[in-house]
């Protein structure tokens, strides 16, 4: 999707990482080399009534969705008319509190044996009713949606990287489409789940250079501004050819791929920045080459920073070259994105006026 | 993009009343309801016993590749049986429905480049698998326990049967994992038609699988309070004054989805128009819908819009009719708001809640509209309930020609969807 004219402005970002709760700033960090190492993160604890009550209910990913769509609401002024608001997330897997889980497994145990009966009478009582408003993927993004009564169209759509690329492609078109004329768009997740790390391990992930991280970004999009933080003006997704059973591309597949792809979203527009975000050493062997081929002036690689937090990557990509932009004052910026799904994500992000 | 319009030219489903699109369309023509006791695992000490269960008691690679035409590769089957991806039954369903959406739709070569929309739902947790990974009173999982690759334990992948399809089926196009609840379905197709319409996709196989037969499943609904806690089949009384909550189903439903144009050249048949679809947020409350049904209102209103189309124009709403007390009576205000007495159903009383794929089943029983000028009726409706104020189809279809429906899905956590079919031309 490529968007008319200069493209559709973004008033602010909102960003949870091992850094903590943050607006802009994020490219400096990085960039000066002060940002922490991935690693779990000492979320903000909640403080206001409703949130405290509505955390009993959330996955890590959902608070950490709920802080950065607050972030960037609050950044954005938006106070007024959030009836309207759309909301569109890419959202990861489950995120049960694996304590819960045990409590109903051993509740459901007889003689040193998982009894399905007894799980049924016992283990099920012993389980938090509300535990499955902590497992649904959805909730990242409805707990956010419903502390700050965002009604307008919205959309989850689960993600190891394009799931988010498409949550933004989607947001873009809801404002284009005239559904809605403001939107929060992003991603929240966790690879520090023990069950999303012991898959990410036994998908060989872990072994090829997968830092696995979590975190949160938001960014508040408009259909019109006046000095916003950005423009973006195209989204797309690319899927890569691989062998039928296989997670992800081989390396060359990938490198071939990335050229084409970045070429046809930028449209023969120059490029002075160009940011990747790629799973692990595989990938980043792949796109290697592009920002030369692109004739670059500048190239970050954010995995190295920030780890790999699957459907928070792209959306931290995005949050931390609007800054760079800025920052640098250039005018444009390439994201690209491959993530675990093996398949590439694309924005081209253009400086605003802020 | 002008000029653009999506239209369903292949449909297949798995539903409680069998496998393909057939068996639903006859099991809702004939007024059947196909919900009944849970046989997929020994569910005698739960809470909730009766299920809309697909009546495949084992699903499997053998199951797939000779009666259902999914094809596989040589050793794939194999492979797939020694993995455990299977199950998960909504990886077959998914793979079912899709295949039959395919080969109705005469795709071919042309068509693999299709993008596939698919709503899905929560991750099947194997309560088995975690409980030999108890270590006293805390559960310890490694990447060691998990059985290679592909290997399914303990958990499997949100997305691993969108993964199965576009391999099995050899689908180039992007992919777009839905996981709104119980709006996904919806959610999805509508996806797919707005892909089409501005440009993105000339094909899209879109829909929706979804099981939550199974102990955390079933546990899990029940501890929320959400299921009926009577045992019998009539269980589920969508609108019925009597109701007292929702049977869990399980199923798929997909389509193929077309640019118009496209389709009339190649000469497939067309099943309908997507004409609109709208989605909005209740931002109420995480454990109840708004009561007062404005978001409902609000999406049934926006669909009904963008179709270009005003309400009178509506000639049957498939409602998402849950049979919960809470949700019927909010859905029918907000139906009743907008359309008066509009002939209105929800299939849920005859194949349950087929959760993340909801949508999809009613969108495809929708189709009954236009292929057989039925309206599908409301199992186990006996009893209007004076604050659901809407004209409720009884048990068995009602027989008229209409030119548009819009249906209903609303998810848990405030998603709400609403899609407009039209008749194709």
């Amino acid at each position: 999707m490529r968007l008319d004219g200069k493209g559709l402005p973004v008033i602010a970002v909102s960003t949870l990482t091992a850094a903590g709760l943050a607006g802009r700033g994020l490219a400096q960090r990085v960039l000066e080399g002060g940002h922490p190492r991935p690693s779990e993160l000492a979320a903000p604890a909640p403080s206001r009534p409703e949130d405290i009550r509505q955390k009993k209910l959330m996955s890590r990913a959902a608070w950490f969705s709920a802080l950065v769509m607050r972030g960037a609401l609050e950044e954005a002024r938006w106070n007024e008319a959030r009836a309207e608001i759309g909301a569109f997330f890419g959202v990861g897997a489950s995120g049960a509190e694996m304590d819960e889980v045990a409590r109903l497994i051993v509740a459901s145990m007889e003689d040193g044996q998982f009894s399905l009966a007894r799980c049924g009478r016992e283990g099920l009582d012993a389980c938090n009713p509300l535990f499955a408003f902590q497992i649904m993927n959805n909730f990242t993004l409805c707990h956010g949606a419903i502390l700050e009564g965002l009604a307008g169209p919205n959309a989850a759509f689960f993600s190891r990287g394009t799931g988010t690329v498409t949550a933004l492609e989607e947001a873009c078109a809801a404002i284009t489409s005239g559904a809605c004329e403001r939107a929060l768009v992003g991603g929240a997740d966790t690879a520090l789940h023990p069950i999303t790390m012991a898959e990410l391990e036994r998908e060989g992930f872990l072994r090829q250079g997968l830092t696995p991280a979590e975190g949160a970004a938001a960014l508040a999009i408009t259909s019109t501004a006046e000095a916003p933080l950005g423009y973006v003006e195209a989204v797309r997704v690319f899927p890569v050819e691989r062998p039928r059973g296989t997670l992800v591309p081989r390396t060359g597949v990938l490198r071939d791929a990335a050229v084409p792809a970045a070429l046809d979203a930028l449209e023969d527009q120059p490029c002075d920045v160009v940011v990747l975000a790629p799973w692990g050493t595989p990938a980043r062997e792949a796109l290697l080459d592009l920002p030369q081929v692109l004739e670059a002036e500048i190239s970050v690689d954010t995995s190295l920073t920030l780890g790999e937090s699957l459907a928070a990557t792209p959306a931290l990509a995005w949050a931390l070259t609007l800054d760079l932009l800025a920052h640098l004052n250039k005018p444009r910026a390439l994201v690209l994105s491959a993530g675990p799904d093996g398949d590439l994500g694309v924005v081209v992000l253009a400086k605003g006026g802020a | 993009m002008a000029g653009r319009r999506a239209v369903i030219t292949g449909v297949g489903a798995v539903s409680a009343f069998g496998v393909g699109y057939d068996a639903l369309a006859n099991g809702l023509a004939a007024g059947r309801s196909a919900i009944g006791p849970i046989r997929n695992f020994d569910a005698r000490t739960f809470p909730t016993r009766v299920a809309g269960e697909v009546p495949i008691e084992k699903t499997s690679a053998s199951l797939l590749e000779k009666h259902r035409g999914v094809l596989l590769h040589v050793g794939e089957a194999a492979a797939w049986e020694h993995s455990g991806l299977l199950r998960d039954r909504k990886v077959c369903f998914g793979l079912i429905a899709a295949a039959e959406a395919w080969r109705h739709a005469r795709c071919g070569t042309a068509e693999r480049k299709a993008a596939l929309s698919i709503g899905l739902g929560l991750e099947q947790a194997f309560l088995e698998d975690l409980a030999t990974a108890l270590d006293g009173d805390e559960i310890r999982v490694g990447a060691g326990d998990l059985a290679g690759p592909e290997g399914v334990r303990f958990r499997s992948r949100v997305d691993l049967t969108a993964e199965k399809i576009r391999g099995v089926l050899g689908l180039s196009g992007r992919v777009a994992v839905h996981v709104s609840a119980c709006a996904a379905g919806g959610t999805a197709v509508a996806h797919a038609a707005s892909q089409i319409e501005r440009g993105a996709a000339d094909v899209v196989l879109c829909g929706a699988s979804d099981s939550m037969v199974n102990p955390l499943g079933i546990g899990g609904m029940s501890r929320l309070g959400a299921p009926s806690p009577r045992a019998e089949p009539s269980a589920c009384r969508p609108f019925d004054r009597r109701r007292d909550g929702l049977v869990v189903g399980e199923g798929a439903a997909m389509f193929v989805v077309e640019e118009e144009s496209r389709a009339r050249a190649r000469g497939a048949d067309l099943l309908a128009v997507i004409a609109g679809a709208a989605t909005t947020q209740d931002a109420y409350r995480a454990t109840a819908p708004r009561p007062d049904g404005s978001r409902a209102l609000a999406a049934m209103e926006r669909a009904v819009r963008r179709a270009n189309l005003v309400p009178s124009d509506i000639g049957y709403v498939n409602a998402h009719g849950t049979g919960t007390p809470l949700n019927d009576m909010a859905e029918a205000k907000a139906i009743h708001a907008l359309f008066g007495d509009v002939p209105t159903s929800s299939i849920k009383g005859a194949v349950g809640h087929l959760m993340a794929a909801a949508g999809a089943i009613e969108l495809a029983a929708c189709l009954l509209a236009f292929t057989r000028d039925l309206l599908p009726g409301t199992a186990h409706f006996e009893e209007p309930d004076p604050e659901c104020p809407i004209h409720v189809i009884g048990p068995q279809p009602l027989k008229q020609r209409v030119e548009y429906v819009l249906s209903n899905s609303f998810g848990f956590g405030g998603q709400n969807v609403s899609v407009v079919l039209g008749r194709p031309r």
